[in-house]
């Protein structure tokens, strides 16, 4: 096969001999040796399936891949007329050693074989680094050759599973700008073909045993999050990509699927994940992850450990955690401690805001929890608010209110008239420090009902109209069964001033009122000698901080 | 068992008085004299009737369900079943129907035709005699009043009444035949005729001796020709001719009688001297009136009209102004200065009552303000889904108007523009308002203030274009030269550039004061727009200004401001949206990091409106903007800081006088100190979300630093040099300190001091822990100062602590089940609460009676109709069989006799043979 390798290097040579000509030469050049080349290809892979003495053509054609220059641009003419090649032999059974064959028919077999997997190499190399459409033809084509072997060669389906789909799928993870090449394996492949779903969790699992870069552990939880519609339990198995032996049961059971996909999320849960990757789990934890397990109380420990991280994360964990213990039974210990400690100073102000605050609802919904921590909650709550921002508030108060309504023994924090004529005395002549104690992690220990809710009293006087009005509420006879939590909750700075402002150009209702003094000076100076020198109107507070000049 | 029919009749003719004993004669008499009798008669048909109607028991119809059992509720018990008597009313009704259907019956397919309209001509109760008489007075009537004198019409068609082909007319009678005494005969009229026969006599025997000859003449043609008859144009010229003459004659005997009697008035005073032997000096005779009285007066009136003209013009000029000047009116007395000084003092007790009520966010009794409220609870109710949210003016979903909870008194508003008009008399703003918030010791003071401000131009535009024009001089002469008089009033901003183009920056005032000035809503219908429109550009320049240049000149924004402030009140509006436009822009554009112009327009909008009210809609969005900003701002170079300390200096402005809570001031306050700090704290402060900035801008803790007051254009230069920034580090932790020494004053009286000061107290003792050094000597006092006083306030807050005691309200009543009560129920009234619903039920009732009512007299009228067709039919096949019967009678008895003839002939025949 002399020949067909020196035409490849007598290109390679024009081509870097040829290293800058004016442009259209060159696309006039490129033109006629594409042309040259196709007709090339048809050429040699004619001859090839004519007779068997062309076979050494696979070798030429396999060259011709470019795959020794990096694979960076690969002919893709070439990449599909192989894998017809490949397509046709092994369906005429080429790949098929017999023990009765002659010993130069299994050398043939044994070369084909090399070649073909040659051939499979280089298609890898394509999918890790090409560009897109390369990548994703040769995505395209090695899936067809898995077919190929199936269907065509007996007994192998296990084997190619094994190899060249696992080979298949880590060039999909770690191919490089693969976002495209993933989608096309994830809608064309997996989420078609249920078989090929199977051995996708099969080989995620395997792949997450051994501990990855967090690059390749995001691709992966991307590609597996994509899959989300487990099948119900009376679910049939019908679309196939191979039509797997009838003998497989586990293809067509729900529980084994589900099974390979419980290990293969439990092996990513397992893996070394950053703090992000932790959240961004936790946040598709109920809808995507939890459903595929038959057997959710494995993924107790990954809660727990991220509950008890703290912050964010163990908001996050929270909903997951809620899910176990309603469903599942999970008896967690100090779980009220646990949520009470959540409440820091940063919740308020955290984007999971509304989101904890549903759960919370959910959790000191039950009218069985004993007062004490009931008032714990609320008021560090409230001392909470005193440093939140009005949306943050505007949800704090209805939903002190419900605690109220459904706790009435903790309406002592609003109203207590103290009874004891020497503790009045007491008070009367010393004043009082707060009761409750900030740093108790107890809740049950805080003291917090003996306290009162002045925080909510001194927001009554907030800046914004409308959280005073709904700060009021405390103070006002609790009239209304209970508010509708979901009505506060979303409430954003943006989405407040769009409600004042409007978005356009709206008639006021009334003309506003307008300050009666026209100030004598705003930033300056101005005529302050006739004041005596002294500066005592309007605005004097900021030009004694401030210097205009 | 009752007394018999008959026996009933007779005693209730006796008990009616229908048969009495009879009367004697005399008695008769005497009643017919008295007119008793007829009074009698009347009395006696009508109790006739009565008992006719009572013994006749089908006239009266017995109602359908008999009465039943008194109750309570019963109303109809009380009245009596009204007595129907279908017969009365059928016959009623036929009568009407004869009169009206049967008359459009008959004329049904007829056109045209007569009508008499002929005064009582179908009337048969009127004998011809009365007819004719009342017809004779009807027409004498006519034309006794004549409604015009010159109804031209009338004349034309006044048809007469003759008789014989003779008017009937009583003047014609008068002067021409009467005499001719064919009405002699009857007694009646003969005294009459006598009287007036001897009246016209009289007459002629004046116009006798007046005027011989043409009586003469006249008679004599009567004499000569006594059997013809005048023709009437004849006698009409006759009449005219002699009422002429009578006329003329009357004339001129009364100007004989003038002439005379001015003949005696002016031998009068003659007479009088005569009298008393004294002579007179000598009298001015009168030419002219000589000559007037001569001359015919109708002439003399006419020569002496124009001077009387020019008088009577005079006089209803007079007139008219008299009427349309407006009475004079008592003037205020001149108020003394007391006087004056306590109405100001009134007027802002008055003023500042309101602004407190508006902190407040109290309801003013509006009926308006409640009706709205009451419409959005309506509307709540009315939405399946109750957005419990919404009831506190949280937006729902995106963005829907917020129901009010804050009030805005508009009657402020009305005052502060009448007293703006007031003031204008004078000049137009600043002078007047700096007045106002003048101490009041120091009147003299503003007095030369105010002129100086009235120098810089704000005068008084005079309501001609010249006056605008001096006012542009007198303002020439403090300005500099090259500044032009006029200036368009711009419709936009980029407009507003050209125009002020080439204009020096502290010029600009001027030219503001200038647009104002010429376009003072006084001068033009439209000015009053412009300039709203214009006070709508100077917002937008203001932030402009104070973001195009590096460093802003603040007398002029302040000016400007000023201006704006003077334009809000007349044009609270457009100022007022124009900032809203501007905070829009703001939180859609850049929320988090806020330029100079922004917080320019904030520090603008402190001034310009009441940042203490409750709820208004500049200042509220505002103090969310810088909440917003507080909140979330990036916190990562010095300058950021900077920015937020301006932000934070001024939400304690907005609150110095309402003193509301902003936790977004502590949380950034603490956290900047936290940052800035020369070391970190290595506890937990406070309960503040603390947020690193990525870039350290720590104190350094080896330099010596000096803290100096910070500068509006630290927000925008950041020095590079790094003492400087030292020192920019420390002043602004002596700024927060200090920020925070106010706040603390601000918030002493809320009940939650303790808890919102005491991370306060920790952050600033960290801070004194790390000023400890030597180089920060000169920052550490006022830390120590402001952690002193915070100390005190927090002993006090925690001496004033009590309990919270916020339910003592009215236990709230169980709501009731009692029914509600009617006094004086009416069972056939109806109580509907919704009147609404009462009234169409009242108007359903009422169509459906008027339909059956309809219904039932078509169908009777159907029926009458029916029957006057049978009749007429009935009628006509009556007279076809009598015409019938008569022939057939005709011609039997013809034939009768031709078979008689026949007979006879027969028998003659045979008599013959």
């Amino acid at each position: 096969m002399p020949a067909p390798i020196e035409l490849s290097s007598s290109k390679k040579r024009k081509s870097s001999k040829n290293g800058a000509p004016s442009s259209k030469r060159r696309a006039v050049a490129e033109e006629d040796g594409f042309a040259e080349t196709l007709s090339t290809i048809e050429k040699l892979e004619n001859q090839i399936a004519e007779s068997r003495k062309y076979y050494n053509n696979i070798a030429t054609l396999i060259s011709m891949l470019n795959v020794d220059k990096s694979a960076k641009k690969p002919e893709l003419a070439v990449a599909v007329s192989l894998c017809r090649v490949f397509s046709r032999l092994i369906a005429a059974g080429n790949f098929v050693d017999s023990s009765r064959a002659a010993e130069n028919e299994k050398i043939v077999v044994a070369w084909l074989k090399e070649r073909a997997l040659e051939y499979q190499r280089a298609l890898m190399a394509i999918m890790r680094e090409a560009d897109t459409a390369s990548q994703v033809t040769a995505l395209t084509l090695a899936m067809r050759l898995v077919k190929e072997r199936i269907t065509h060669i007996p007994g192998a389906e296990h084997n190619i599973w094994a190899t060249l789909f696992k080979d298949i799928f880590e060039a999909v993870v770690e191919a490089q700008d693969g976002q495209d090449l993933q989608t096309e394996f994830v809608t064309k492949f997996v989420k078609e073909y249920e078989d090929v779903r199977y051995h996708f969790y099969v080989q995620a699992s395997e792949y997450a045993d051994i501990r990855r870069s967090s690059d390749t552990l995001e691709t992966l939880i991307s590609l597996l999050s994509t899959c989300d519609d487990v099948p119900s339990e009376d679910h049939e198995f019908e679309t196939f990509f191979v039509e797997p032996a009838t003998t497989n049961k586990r293809m067509l059971s729900v529980n084994a699927h589900k099974k390979r996909a419980q290990e293969a999320w439990l092996a990513i849960l397992r893996n070394n994940l950053s703090q992000a990757q932790r959240k961004s789990l936790l946040r598709i934890m109920v809808h995507t992850i939890e459903p595929w397990f038959s057997r959710p109380e494995l993924l107790m420990d990954f809660l727990t450990d991220s509950y008890n991280v703290g912050g964010a994360t163990s908001l996050l964990a929270l909903s997951g955690l809620f899910y176990l213990i309603q469903h599942k039974n999970l008896d967690y210990p100090q779980f009220y401690t646990k949520l009470y400690s959540l409440l820091d100073a940063d919740l308020l102000h955290s984007k999971h805001r509304s989101r904890f605050f549903r759960l919370l609802n959910t959790f000191l919904s039950s009218t069985h929890l004993p007062a004490s921590l009931v008032a714990s909650f609320i008021k560090r709550l409230s001392r909470l608010a005193l440093n939140a921002p009005p949306s943050a508030i505007v949800v704090i108060v209805p939903f002190m209110y419900n605690l109220f309504k459904s706790h009435p023994t903790c309406t002592f924090m609003m109203h207590r008239e103290i009874r004891d004529k020497e503790l009045a005395a007491d008070i009367e002549a010393r004043g009082m420090d707060d009761p409750f104690d900030m740093t108790e992690l107890d809740p049950l220990h805080t003291n917090a009902i003996e306290s009162s809710l002045w925080e909510i009293e001194t927001l009554q006087s907030h800046y914004h109209p409308n959280v005073a009005a709904i700060a009021r509420i405390i103070s006002e006879q609790f009239t209304k069964q209970a508010y509708n939590l979901e009505d506060f909750l979303d409430h954003t700075y943006q989405g407040m001033l769009q409600g004042e402002l409007g978005t356009g150009e709206k008639p006021l209702r009334k003309p506003p009122v307008v300050e009666y003094q026209i100030p004598k000076r705003i930033f300056t100076d101005r005529m302050l000698e006739e004041d005596g020198g002294v500066d005592s109107g309007p605005g004097s507070f900021m030009r004694g901080l401030w210097d205009f000049s | 068992m009752p007394p018999s029919q008959l026996k009933q009749l007779k005693a209730s003719l006796k008990d009616s008085g229908v048969i009495a004993p009879q009367q004697s004669k005399k008695q008769k008499r005497q009643n017919a004299k008295s007119g008793a009798a007829a009074q009698n008669r009347n009395q006696r048909n009508a109790a006739l009737q009565a008992i006719r109607d009572r013994f006749n028991p089908f006239e009266i119809k017995a109602p359908s369900n008999r009465s039943k059992f008194e109750a309570t509720t019963r109303d109809s018990g009380s009245k009596p079943a009204p007595r129907a008597r279908p017969g009365v009313t059928k016959s009623l009704g036929e009568e009407r129907r004869r009169a009206t259907l049967l008359q459009e019956m008959n004329s049904r397919n007829k056109v045209g035709g007569l009508v008499d309209r002929r005064f009582g001509e179908n009337d048969p109760t009127m004998t011809p005699e009365e007819r004719a008489a009342e017809r004779f007075a009807r027409e004498s009537q006519r034309k006794m009043r004549k409604e015009s004198m010159f109804n031209l019409e009338d004349e034309e068609e006044d048809f007469q009444l003759t008789h014989l082909g003779q008017s009937l007319d009583l003047e014609g009678a008068k002067l021409d035949d009467f005499e001719a005494g064919d009405l002699g005969g009857e007694e009646s009229d003969e005294e009459s005729s006598r009287k007036r026969k001897r009246f016209i006599d009289d007459e002629e025997d004046m116009d006798m001796d007046m005027d011989m000859d043409m009586d003469f003449i006249d008679h004599g043609e009567n004499e000569n020709q006594p059997e013809r008859k005048k023709s009437k144009a004849e006698v009409m010229k006759e009449v005219i001719a002699k009422s002429k003459f009578y006329k003329h004659e009357r004339q001129q005997a009364k100007e004989d009688d003038e002439d005379l009697r001015d003949l005696l008035d002016q031998e009068l005073p003659d007479l009088f001297e005569a009298l008393r032997g004294m002579k007179v000096p000598g009298k001015q005779p009168e030419p002219v009136k000589q000559d007037l009285d001569a001359m015919n007066p109708d002439r003399a009136a006419l020569l002496q009209e124009p001077e009387k003209k020019d008088t009577e013009r005079e006089y209803d000029q007079r007139l008219k102004q008299l009427t349309f000047d407006k009475r004079s009116q008592p003037t205020d007395r001149t108020k003394t200065e007391e006087e004056k000084v306590e109405e100001e003092a009134a007027r802002l007790k008055k003023l500042e009552e309101d602004r407190v009520r508006r902190m407040r966010g109290e309801q003013v009794s509006d009926d308006e303000e409640e009706e709205s409220d009451k419409d959005s609870f309506m509307q709540d109710d009315e939405d399946e889904e109750i957005d419990d949210a919404e009831a506190f003016g949280l937006p729902t979903q995106s963005y829907q108007p917020r129901p009010e909870i804050a009030v805005e008194d508009e009657d402020d508003f009305v005052i502060d523009d009448d007293l703006v008009e007031t003031r204008s008399n004078v000049s137009l703003d600043m002078g007047g308002s700096d007045m106002e918030e003048e101490d009041l010791s120091e009147e003299e003071e503003s007095e030369s203030d105010n002129e100086d401000e009235l120098i810089n131009g704000m005068t008084l535009p005079s309501t001609t274009a010249s006056g605008a024009a001096s006012t542009a001089v007198e303002v020439n002469q403090t300005a500099e030269g090259k500044l032009a008089f006029t200036y368009p009033c711009p419709s936009d901003h980029a407009s507003f550039l050209e125009t002020i183009k080439g204009v020096p920056t502290q010029d600009i005032p001027t030219v503001v004061q200038r647009i104002r000035a010429l376009h003072h809503p006084r001068l033009q219908p439209g000015n009053k727009e412009k300039l709203g429109r214009f006070a709508e550009i100077l917002v937008e320049h203001v932030s402009y200004m104070a973001n195009t240049s590096e460093l802003p000149s603040f007398a002029v924004i302040e000016n400007i401001l000023r201006h704006i402030h003077s334009l809000a009140k007349t044009h609270p509006v457009n100022v007022a949206m124009a900032f809203r436009a501007r905070l829009r822009e703001m939180s859609n554009d850049r929320p988090l990091n806020l330029l100079p112009g922004d917080l320019a327009i904030l520090s603008g909008i402190s001034t310009i409106f009441p940042t203490s009210d409750h709820f208004h809609s500049v200042t509220t969005p505002a103090y969310l903007c810088m909440a917003r900003f507080l909140g979330q701002c990036s916190v990562n170079t010095l300058s950021d800081f900077v920015t937020g300390a301006f932000a934070t200096s001024l939400c304690l402005q907005y609150q110095s006088v309402a003193k509301r809570y902003m936790p977004e001031f502590i949380n950034y306050t603490l956290n900047a100190l936290c940052n800035i700090a020369p070391t970190e704290p290595t506890s937990e402060v406070g309960f503040f979300p603390s947020r690193k900035s990525d870039e350290s801008v720590r104190l350094a803790p080896s330099k010596k630093v000096t803290p100096r007051k910070l500068q509006f254009r630290d927000i925008v230069t950041s020095a590079s040099d790094s003492s400087v920034q030292e020192d920019l580090k420390v002043s602004l932790i002596t700024l927060f300190v200090s920020l925070l020494d106010s706040a603390s004053d601000l918030w002493s009286e809320k009940s939650a001091f303790v808890e919102i000061f005491t991370p306060v107290r920790a952050v600033l003792q960290h801070i004194r822990q790390s000023f400890k050094g030597k180089a920060f000597a000169a920052a550490r006092d006022p830390v120590q100062t402001t952690l002193d006083k915070i100390d005190s306030h927090l002993a006090r807050a925690r001496l004033v602590r009590r309990p919270l005691l916020l339910h003592n309200h009215k236990p709230l009543a169980i709501k009731s089940a009692i029914p509600k009560f009617e006094e004086d129920f009416n069972p056939d009234k109806h109580y509907d609460p919704d009147r609404e619903r009462a009234e169409s039920n009242r108007l359903k009732k009422e169509f459906k009676r008027e339909r059956k009512g309809a219904m039932r007299e078509l169908r009777k009228d159907a029926s009458f109709v029916a029957r006057e067709k049978l009749r007429e039919k009935k009628e006509r096949d009556a007279e076809y069989e009598k015409k019938y019967k008569r022939l057939v009678a005709e011609i039997q008895s013809e034939e009768g006799r031709a078979a008689n003839d026949y007979e006879r002939e027969k028998r003659g025949r045979q008599g013959k043979r």
